[in-house]
């Protein structure tokens, strides 16, 4: 056979071969930024339902710990969802980046073979660890999506519906079960999410601890160590805004929430507004004719 | 068999083991048979009485001159690869109580303290089986050429003096080059899994030993001439990307080679050679 037909090495390697190096850093990258700043900034807002009330100042006079929460949290949502620019474009690159590192993931997940059971040591525990949440976090992350965000309300026990006007209420009906509360497949959603945030926690801080060492910051053993402790400290702090986020979503009564952000919106927006935006909700068509055409102009 | 192999490995028990070793017992050695490569395995133990200070090597030459099992049946001589007897020349390792490590310097008294206790030999799982507790660690060797783990000398005339070494890079070095391609981290490895294919060796993943063999050498006066070749390689597929950091290599390490330092460094080596290249490269 002669040089011309003979095929390079670069020819045989598969796409992942050719590009190794690009994709792992760039599923390293991608676990960083933008999904691990995504996720700080999350669970900072959602555990504002749980410490709000203190933020709120004179704001808050006179309000329940709870009461606050929905508040403060009601306010940052519709910060979020009203005037931050650009919404869709940050939503959609955040999914693309979940989406690549997901895949990516479990592509390099399928590579390795744990061995805790002979080696039971601590970095090979969170090794095994690391992948198993990746795991679970995927399906954790699709549910949670799918139905708080994309409204696959068939997902959710109750078919509550969460609405970025009724966030906090919304929310704890779909995590309890209902809006009126506790139901039995509510603790098993609540029991979800619990092993989704902390899962997925875990698989944030201990990346960021992994990183460092291949991107090659950390290179000796007392740096791994001192970053192990900047990224335990992180972690910690996350799992309690996690944890927070959670324990306030089960301990604020639906029902109580929902009266405090219907009267944040007729307070901001009058009655009008509050009756457009509950017949939306609710799938009413709207009220009358003048209602229609006297809302937003 | 259920053994305590959480704690196999600890200093403190093997210590705790040698000092209540009771002199005269007879332990049972249970040992992973294979006829040949490709072939399935099965388990035989031997009873066999043991003297003090003995090792896993001494047992294995009393089975082979008297091959009997522990319930009578005459068998093959178990065979077995060993080279020094004294833990520096890696070819005796084999996977002791479930973890791997050299069966030389494996001293009976420790594993095995009382009448009866049992000990069991499994032939590393990582590389193919040659016969019993034998094994191929070619692929060993073949990381070590995908990294040019040497000092390039173009010419069979004198060089002249090396060039000079520091004392703090000398010291990195000699740590490093301590190693004696056992294949222990290899085979405490969740990344590096049993590659029968020789043609798959040269993507899969590289293994430990190797990473910190080229970190070795790109360390070195005249060896880091092949740095960026070694770089390249090392930033290719089953290179150190695709470490998984459980750092279970290091724990097994018999000669205490800083391995997860050196597969941070070269993290950092390849992440500058990204850069350089993107930017000055052809």
């Amino acid at each position: 056979m002669g040089l011309a037909g003979a095929k390079t090495v670069s020819d045989r390697q598969s796409f992942f071969e050719r590009h190794s190096f690009l994709l792992r850093r760039l599923h390293s990258l991608s676990g960083i930024v933008p999904i691990g700043v995504f996720l700080i900034a999350h669970l900072t807002t959602n555990s504002s339902l749980a410490w709000g009330r203190f933020a709120l100042r004179g704001e808050g006079e006179g309000m329940s710990i709870a009461q606050g929460g929905v508040k403060y949290f009601q306010e940052e949502v519709s910060y979020i969802n009203e005037q931050v620019p650009h919404l869709l474009l940050i939503e959609v690159t955040l999914w693309v980046s979940i989406a690549f590192h997901a895949i990516l993931g479990v592509y390099y997940a399928t590579t390795g073979k744990g061995n805790t059971a002979h080696y039971p040591h601590m970095d090979n525990w969170r090794y095994s660890l690391q992948r198993i949440s990746g795991y679970l976090g995927i399906a954790f992350i699709f549910y949670h999506v799918a139905t708080l965000r994309w409204g696959w309300t068939w997902l959710v026990p109750g078919g509550t519906q969460w609405s970025h006007h009724f966030s906090a209420s919304t929310l704890a009906a779909a995590i309890q079960g209902s809006p009126e509360g506790w139901t039995a497949l509510g603790v098993a959603v609540a029991l979800l999410y619990f092993a989704g945030i902390t899962l997925l926690v875990f698989h944030f801080a201990n990346g960021l601890w992994t990183a460092a060492i291949t991107w090659g910051l950390t290179v000796s053993v007392p740096a791994q160590k001192r970053w192990g402790l900047v990224c335990f400290g992180l972690g910690a702090g996350l799992m309690l805004a996690a944890w927070s986020s959670l324990g306030a979503a089960f301990m604020v009564d639906p029902q109580e929430a929902r009266a405090t952000e219907a009267e944040m919106i007729l307070h901001e927006h009058g009655p009008e507004e509050l009756q457009r935006i509950e017949n939306k909700l609710e799938g009413r068509p709207p009220a009358d004719e003048h209602a229609n055409a006297g809302g937003e102009g | 068999m259920s053994l305590p192999q959480a704690h196999q490995s600890t200093l403190a028990w093997r210590q705790a083991n040698r000092a209540k070793a009771v002199p005269g017992r007879t332990i049972v050695m249970t040992v992973r048979r294979c006829e040949g490569p490709g072939k399935l395995g099965w388990f035989e133990s031997f009873k066999i009485p043991v003297e003090p200070n003995e090792n896993v090597i001494s047992c294995l030459q009393k089975i082979a001159a008297n091959p009997v099992t522990a319930d009578g049946k005459e068998t093959t001589p178990v065979v077995w690869d060993s080279g020094c007897l004294e833990e520096v020349c890696g070819a005796c390792t084999m996977v002791i109580n479930g973890t791997v490590r050299q069966s030389c310097s494996c001293l009976i008294d420790e594993y095995a303290p009382e009448e009866g206790d049992e000990i069991t030999l499994e032939p590393m799982s990582k590389f193919p089986v040659i016969r019993d507790l034998w094994v191929d660690r070619a692929r060993l060797f073949n990381s070590l050429k995908r990294v040019r783990g040497w000092v390039p000398i173009d010419s069979t005339a004198a060089l002249g003096p090396g060039p000079k070494e520091d004392q703090a890079t000398q010291s990195t070095r000699y740590a490093i080059s301590e190693c004696m391609s056992c294949g222990c981290c290899l085979e405490a490895c969740p990344q590096f899994l049993l590659e029968g294919d020789e043609d798959a060796w040269d993507s899969a993943f590289i293994g430990a030993h190797a990473i910190a063999q080229a970190r070795l050498f790109n360390l070195h006066g005249t060896g880091k001439n092949l740095a960026p070749e070694r770089l390249d390689e090392l930033m290719g597929p089953g290179g150190v990307a695709d470490c998984g950091n459980a750092q279970n290599c290091v724990k097994v390490c018999p000669k205490g080679v800083p391995l997860t330092e050196s597969i941070g460094a070269m993290g950092r080596g390849v992440t500058m050679h990204a850069v350089t290249r993107f930017f000055k490269g052809k």
